[in-house]
């Protein structure tokens, strides 16, 4: 009996402990709560390099939407929002989600790549192209725009990602500015019909096409510079479409950050974005992705990159992105892309 | 006349008032009558009860607040998904159901009826190396099949290296994404569950029955079909139903072999915030795990065998003969694809991801993680379980069984509708919970307070009711009775329903993944994010301490079948 209740007292003073522990941390005040939509690998290293140097504890919920901000609305957790779509932080700041930023270092990002109210600052550039394996297929035979990839001539030649993924829905975005919805509609279905392969994420893509799988592939142009760094399967070529004339140009995205209205640790979040628009911290940013920073002074990790300045790129504003945010997905779905792999 | 008229009515008024007045003492009356009637004259103590109530009611709100949801997502998204998604994904769910239930119950009897029953060598080892798939979680099972059979998995690089492969079959033939995979990974993962129960059954088969078949001049053959096979089917059954329940309510092994059944699709609705939709396919989910429990009830009522215990006779061993070799190739090519290969791949990945320090202090903070939410969850169950199985044992009412019931809601339903619900109850009404910590403890409390439940009962049924009734005379209230007399004798169960709800815990996905409050991610959200990123070598070393953390409670598992 006495053995009992010893063993009694012994898991109550335990979950006393336990829930002491679990306690802690949550109330902790400088901290700073960062949703991101970006790749972790990117960003992961960067809110460590921000923790180091600050002491702010940074915690971090990747793979998030920027819908779940919206569904917060009136219980807001986040601070910042990363995403790697603008359309998505513009979207967000048109439904009074994000807050305005008048901090340091603003002026350092050319105004076409900030929001009107800086409330979100996009830091890192990418543009939509083709990764071709040399061993396949030669420059010539590659398509050279968007709208070739309807052709059946490159039937089952190429590899997209799924309908959900970041990257293709800043895409098609961009083609329903440029052609309207009815064009894009089809184009999402013949490039469906068309394609060898469909991915998860455009990793995936390089991958395949640097082995061989598929002679090329739709992706994000540093997905190319991130193949001609692996020791092997590096025999690929990347083609910038639409750069002839009287075409749209190449179709361009970028990565950035957002001020979240009514964000619980202000002026953490302040201090963060302060922080970010530093250089050396921009090019953290950047980090491994090897995209173009879009700040002109900094020299690109990927020194090969092509600047954008000697591309011809489509000539709407990125911002305009976050007015086919809403619905670019169910137009993608009814098309017949899934969203996600099945 | 008019006065008299008016006097009538006063009066009537007046009776009215009182009949009023009366029939509210009756109603009161009958409602105390009822309450007495219903507790058999011996209503528990208000503590207890309450306690009790609410937790039941916390066990289910979650879930009751998805069908509300359900109910009100509108007509037009009603029809939409009743015309294009939801046949197809029934089918999707139903056929996998089908066929895995099947698969798994035919390779559990076999290897059950081959292990107790025949001279098999090795038998004693067999028998719980065979049980051994439990610890292995199927989504970390999953992982290691898309690391050996997938699109750039080892099979498909050797298979480069091999040119008479090459010219006969032309490409690599196997895609893991697909049905097959899908169903083979669910099959070599669940088996045991029959094979458990089928052990337990046949062990306490009757000899004399057998025996007298043979009299009656049977061959083996006819005596497996006539006297074993009635007697297997209510431990077939209960086997069947287990594996159907867990292929409903998989997420794990559906999500990272990219096959869509409900729990999937409810999960990716989610994820691109269509909630009214997600809540919609949950109910329908709801309705199939209704029908097969309902399934189960019905056969169990249908089926009782009865052995006889007074003449038992162990059941004799069968000399295999012949078939020696053939059975012993058969039960170790399941032993080496169900246990011997998945973890020699995670130990392959571990050594290499321990080389690369994939074992740094973000990795022991997701274990600390995995570890604090899992001993607060358990502890939490231990807790609530008690007032419920008491009320359940020494207050045996409608009340009480229906609280009793209302706790296994979150059990029998797949964790992507619990986590749903949570979700919905939590951000609307819990603000200051909501993507905290306690959120995701009190999910995984609403999964697995059950399996608490069941041990703290087994223990419970052994004490005897007297040495409540003197504590009682000795003027303890009820709940006080429970906590200083009953817990001190019923501990070890307890204990032993904590260390299941801890292992689960540690195990659990859906949940955890979808409630995750933001740098709060577990051991078993890093292997399903790590390994759908293919960085296997961050995945492997999670998912081993997963597994090592399951072998604890294997023997208490091995035991009770």
């Amino acid at each position: 009996m006495k053995k009992s209740i010893k063993s009694l007292m012994f898991i109550a003073s335990l979950m006393l402990l336990v829930i002491l522990v679990a306690a802690c941390g949550q109330g902790d005040e400088d901290e700073l709560v960062v949703y991101s939509s970006r790749n972790e690998r990117f960003v992961q290293p960067l809110l460590d390099k921000f923790s180091e140097e600050t002491g702010i504890t940074v915690r971090t919920l990747h793979e998030a939407d920027a819908l779940q901000l919206k569904e917060e609305t009136g219980n807001v957790q986040a601070d910042i929002f990363i995403s790697n779509d603008i359309g998505a932080l513009e979207y967000l700041r048109m439904e009074a989600l994000l807050a305005s930023f008048d901090g340091e270092g603003v002026e350092t990002i050319e105004a076409p790549y900030r929001a009107d109210d800086n409330s979100w600052i996009a830091i890192s550039a990418r543009s939509r192209g083709f990764i071709y394996n040399k061993d396949m297929i030669t420059e010539e035979e590659m398509p050279k725009t968007m709208e070739a990839l309807m052709d059946e001539e490159f039937e089952g030649q190429f590899a997209i990602t799924r309908g959900g993924n970041g990257g293709m829905i800043g895409n098609v975005s961009a083609l329903r500015n440029e052609w309207g919805d009815e064009m894009t509609a089809e184009w999402i279905e013949a490039i469906k019909d068309n394609a060898a392969g469909i991915y998860s994420g455009h990793g995936d893509i390089r991958q395949a096409v640097g082995a061989g799988e598929h002679p090329f592939g739709l992706v994000n142009n540093y997905y190319y510079h991130q193949q001609l760094e692996e020791p092997t399967n590096n025999n690929v070529g990347f083609i910038y479409p639409d750069q002839g004339e009287g075409e749209m140009g190449v179709i361009a995205n970028a990565a950035g950050v957002g001020l979240v209205n009514g964000a619980p640790n202000e002026e953490d979040a302040k201090a963060f974005i302060e922080w970010l628009l530093l250089p050396e911290n921009q090019l953290e940013f950047v980090g491994e992705s090897l995209e173009i920073p879009i700040n002109t002074d900094l020299e690109p990790p990927y020194e090969h990159a092509v600047k954008f300045a000697d591309l011809k790129v489509q000539q709407m504003p990125l911002k305009d992105l976050g007015k086919y945010f809403e619905d670019t997905k169910e137009l993608i779905e009814q098309s017949g892309l899934d969203l996600e792999l099945r | 006349m008019s006065e008299d008229h008016q006097n009538h009515h006063q009066s009537n008024n007046d009776k009215n008032v009182k009949a009023g007045e009366d029939t509210s003492l009756a109603v009161l009356r009958f409602l105390r009558r009822k309450w007495m009637d219903s507790w058999h004259g011996n209503p528990p103590g208000k503590v207890l009860f309450l306690f009790g109530l609410l937790t039941g009611l916390i066990m289910s709100i979650p879930i009751i607040y998805v069908i509300w949801q359900s109910l009100f997502a509108g007509i037009d998204r009603w029809r939409r998904l009743l015309d294009d998604r939801i046949p197809q994904l029934l089918l999707d769910t139903f056929s996998l159901t089908a066929a895995v239930t099947l698969c798994a119950v035919l390779i559990g009897v076999t290897l059950s009826w081959i292990v107790v029953r025949t001279d098999i060598p090795g038998r004693k080892i067999w028998q719980w190396l065979l049980a051994l798939p439990l610890v292995i979680p199927p989504y970390v099972g999953a992982m290691t099949y898309i690391i050996v059979f997938g699109p750039s998995g080892w099979v498909k690089n050797a298979w480069r290296e091999v040119p008479w492969l090459v010219n006969m079959f032309d490409e690599y033939p196997i895609n893991i994404y697909s049905f097959w995979g899908v169903f083979f990974v669910l099959t070599m993962f669940t088996y045991p569950y029959v094979f458990l129960i089928a052990s337990a059954s046949l062990r306490k088969m009757n000899r004399n029955f057998e025996e007298i078949a043979r009299s009656q001049g049977m061959n083996t053959r006819q005596i497996f079909w006539k006297v074993n096979l009635p007697f297997l089917r209510p431990a077939i059954g209960a086997g069947a139903i287990l594996i159907a329940l867990y292929v409903l309510s998989d997420f794990g092994v559906i999500a990272m072999m990219r096959y869509v059944t409900f729990t999937a699709a409810i999960y990716f609705q989610r994820a691109s915030f269509d909630t009214a939709s997600a809540s919609i396919l949950s109910l329908v989910l709801m309705l199939l795990t209704i029908i097969i429990l309902w399934i189960e009830v019905k056969t169990r009522k249908k089926s009782k065998y009865y052995q006889t215990s007074n003449t038992f006779k162990e059941p004799n061993v069968l000399s295999l003969g012949k078939w020696k070799i053939p059975t012993l190739i058969y039960v170790c090519i399941i032993f080496f694809v169900s246990v011997v290969l998945p973890i020699i791949v995670l130990v392959y990945w571990s050594v290499i991801g321990i080389g690369r320090g994939a074992l740094d202090a973000r990795f022991f903070g997701f274990a600390w993680n995995s570890l604090r939410i899992s001993l607060f969850a358990s502890l939490l169950c231990m807790v609530l379980s008690m007032p419920i199985i008491y009320l359940k044992s020494r207050y045996p009412s409608v009340i009480s069984s229906s609280i009793d019931r209302l706790s296994y809601a979150g059990y029998a339903l797949p964790g992507v509708i619990v986590a749903l619900g949570m979700i919905f109850v939590f951000n609307n009404h819990l603000p200051a919970l909501y993507n905290t910590f306690y959120m995701v403890a009190i999910a995984l409390v609403i999964r697995f307070l059950p399996q608490a439940m069941q041990a703290g009962e087994a223990s419970l049924s052994l004490v005897s009711p007297r040495i409540d009734e003197a504590a009682r005379s000795l003027g303890h209230p009820p709940w006080k009775v429970m906590f200083k007399v009953i817990l001190p004798s019923i501990l070890p169960g307890v204990l032993a329903g904590g260390a299941l709800v801890f292992v689960s815990s540690i195990k659990e996905l859906p949940a955890t993944l979808m409630l995750r409050p933001p740098g709060f991610d577990t051991l078993a959200v890093r292997v399903y994010v790590e390994a759908n990123e293919s960085f296997y070598y961050l995945a492997a070393p999670a998912a081993l301490i997963i597994i090592l953390i399951s072998i604890i409670p294997l023997r208490y598992l091995l035991k009770k079948y």
